[in-house]
């Protein structure tokens, strides 16, 4: 019984750490501009089927749509950068959110033009097995994708806090107009960060969509709502939020999953988010924010 | 003929559902739900009709009660969360009501023939209007009532005290409640308000469509919902109408010669849109212009 909840828990942190890095990508946008973009799963989505397509007419190699995965998404990313963020005024967050969602329905008839059918196989780097730790087990899949994403975050972190432009990036994020008077280059640091999380992005869609083994069009819609669930568990732009809220997420939906219906694990997700905002609306790292503002408004 | 009936029809019940969301983006609140409460709508009405046997009339007066209680309730928890919280928030609302369509099954005998919602299958047998004789040009006439007298009490309370207490709680919430003004019975009775006339329009589209599927409660009509007011502007209604027309006749019906292609571009021009006019089609600056051509 407690062997099974284990269990759960450790498949549950293992599909976690996928959604964990979803949210990275939209916690750091957030956090730089104030702004959700929408189309960031969608871009992942078409920038992997990018990587397929190079898969089914040139060679089938999965170190080539890795490259392909990523270059897509980066090329993509910075597509909707241009157009959804860098040229609306900064202040029309709403006018960004609509574009962004505008462009999402472009991007989905794009990789139905590259790719008309429904689902697509997906390669990965090695044959799925399972790896026996005593009474446990774990797809070596699983395990690569929750080591990658410790990787990824201890790279982001440090890229983040050792070098200048994570510096700027920080700074943009913590009070935009203090980074402004002390001369830090605004749009190219969001291009920057921009593409940084494409690249981030396309590396994480590679991973999960490789231990799905097959590619759809609606994975675009699922990384969205996965990611910003799982970012507004954790807190908006809080990076250790994103990483937490991704586990927590996967854990609830792998034990939901065991013990209850199969349906009710995508009804979990909204459910442990409806709970979250009504207990803690500013999620687990998130409730300083809401706690300032909150004395704001007493005090009038 | 139809086919503008139908086309007509089809504007007519996304402008309301536009000003469902155009009362609550004056206060502010980002709201995806409207999908949600729109679904509510159209599968109460269909279920009285159909199962019950009730007259239209009554059947969308009641979905209208049903989604404004449950928008009510919802609008107490969104008040704790702000912005984009909301919308993710709403998001997950108007999921798990799909969600709940989804798996609803009630199936009844009528008449040798089994009727009512069907789970995955959806709700196919809505033929009120068919079985009671209206002709399609009264099916346009009788949704048009619906959608100017919406536009009509919502062109009221623009120019009355209702509209400016609604803008100011959207433009500043501090300065409002320093003004005195209750944010909660303000936020809460405008997530009301959009609920009945989501509620409306979803009983109507249920009986103008004659099917319901839970595929068409997507988070997508969510988005269209407050897209709309958005494109259009929020300084008056009429935007609103501008907007809808502008969206389901020019680019959905209009561009549909290019084929699968016509989704690229409608992308494209709504975001043209939104970058040269962030404010929407119908801001200060557009009025101004107007005012100033008529008085000319």
């Amino acid at each position: 019984m407690f062997t099974e909840f284990l269990q759960n828990c450790i498949d549950g942190l293992m599909i976690g750490s996928g959604y964990s890095l979803l949210a990275l990508g939209f916690t750091m946008v957030f956090g730089v501009m104030k702004r959700i973009n929408l189309s960031y799963g969608p871009s992942i989505m078409l920038g992997a089927y990018f990587g397929t397509w190079l898969y089914l007419n040139l060679e089938q190699n999965a170190w080539l749509v890795l490259l392909g995965t990523i270059f897509g998404t980066v090329v993509v990313g910075i597509y909707v950068e241009r157009l959804c963020f860098r040229a609306i005024k900064s202040d029309s967050t709403i006018a960004s959110m609509v574009s962004s969602f505008v462009i999402w329905m472009q991007l989905e008839e794009i990789a139905m033009h590259l790719l008309p059918e429904r689902t697509y196989p997906f390669p990965a780097f090695f044959a799925a097995k399972t790896i026996e730790f005593g009474p446990f087990y774990v797809r070596s899949e699983h395990l690569t994708m929750f080591i990658l994403m410790l990787i990824i975050v201890l790279i982001l972190h440090f890229f983040l806090y050792q070098t200048r432009q994570g510096l700027a990036i920080r700074a943009l994020s913590d009070n935009p107009m203090a980074s402004l008077y002390i001369g830090i280059n605004r749009s190219k640091t969001l291009f920057l960060s921009f593409f940084l999380v494409s690249l981030l992005g396309g590396i994480a869609g590679f991973f999960i969509l490789s231990t799905d083994s097959q590619i759809t069009p609606f994975f675009g819609l699922w990384a969205t709502f996965k990611g910003l669930i799982a970012m507004m568990l954790g807190g908006m732009g809080s990076l250790p939020g994103a990483i937490i809220g991704g586990l927590l997420l996967g854990i609830v939906e792998a034990n939901v999953f065991w013990y209850g219906d199969p349906i009710l694990r995508d009804i979990s997700a909204y459910l442990l988010l409806f709970v979250m905002l009504v207990l803690r609306p500013g999620g687990i790292f998130g409730q300083s924010i809401v706690l300032r503002q909150r004395l704001a408004q007493e005090r009038v | 003929m139809d086919f503008y009936l139908n086309l007509i029809n089809t504007i007519g019940i996304h402008t309301m559902l536009g000003l469902s969301a155009y009362l609550l983006l004056q206060t502010g609140q980002l709201s995806l739900a409207q999908a949600g409460f729109f679904a509510v709508g159209s599968y109460t009405a269909a279920i009285l009709t159909v199962i019950f046997q009730w007259n239209i009339i009554p059947s969308v007066l009641v979905a209208m009660l049903v989604s404004g209680f449950l928008a009510f309730l919802v609008g107490f928890p969104a008040l704790r969360v702000k912005g984009l919280m909301l919308v993710v928030a709403t998001i997950a609302f108007s999921e798990f009501v799909r969600m709940f369509f989804y798996n609803l099954k009630w199936r009844v005998t009528r008449n040798g023939e089994e009727i009512g919602p069907d789970g995955t299958m959806g709700f196919a047998e809505i033929r009120y209007f068919s079985d009671n004789g209206w002709s399609n040009f009264e099916v346009t006439l009788f949704l048009w009532s619906f959608v100017i007298l919406i536009m009509g009490v919502i062109w009221w309370s623009d120019q009355s005290r209702t509209g400016a207490v609604l803008r100011a709680v959207g433009e500043d919430e501090l300065a409002a409640s320093s003004v005195g003004i209750n944010l909660t019975v303000v936020k809460v009775s405008a997530m009301t308000a959009g609920g009945f006339i989501a509620g409306i329009s979803g009983g109507l589209y249920a009986h103008q469509v004659t099917s319901l599927d839970h595929h068409s409660f997507t988070v997508l009509l969510g988005t269209f919902a407050i897209a709309y007011p958005i494109l259009g502007g929020l300084s008056n209604v009429f935007g609103t109408l501008v907007a809808v027309i502008f969206i389901q006749g020019l680019l959905v019906e209009g561009l549909r010669f290019l084929g699968d292609w016509r989704m690229i571009l409608f992308g494209l021009l709504i975001v043209l849109a939104m970058n040269f006019k962030p404010l929407g089609l119908f801001d200060k600056q557009t009025m101004d212009l107007i005012k100033k051509a008529i008085r000319v």
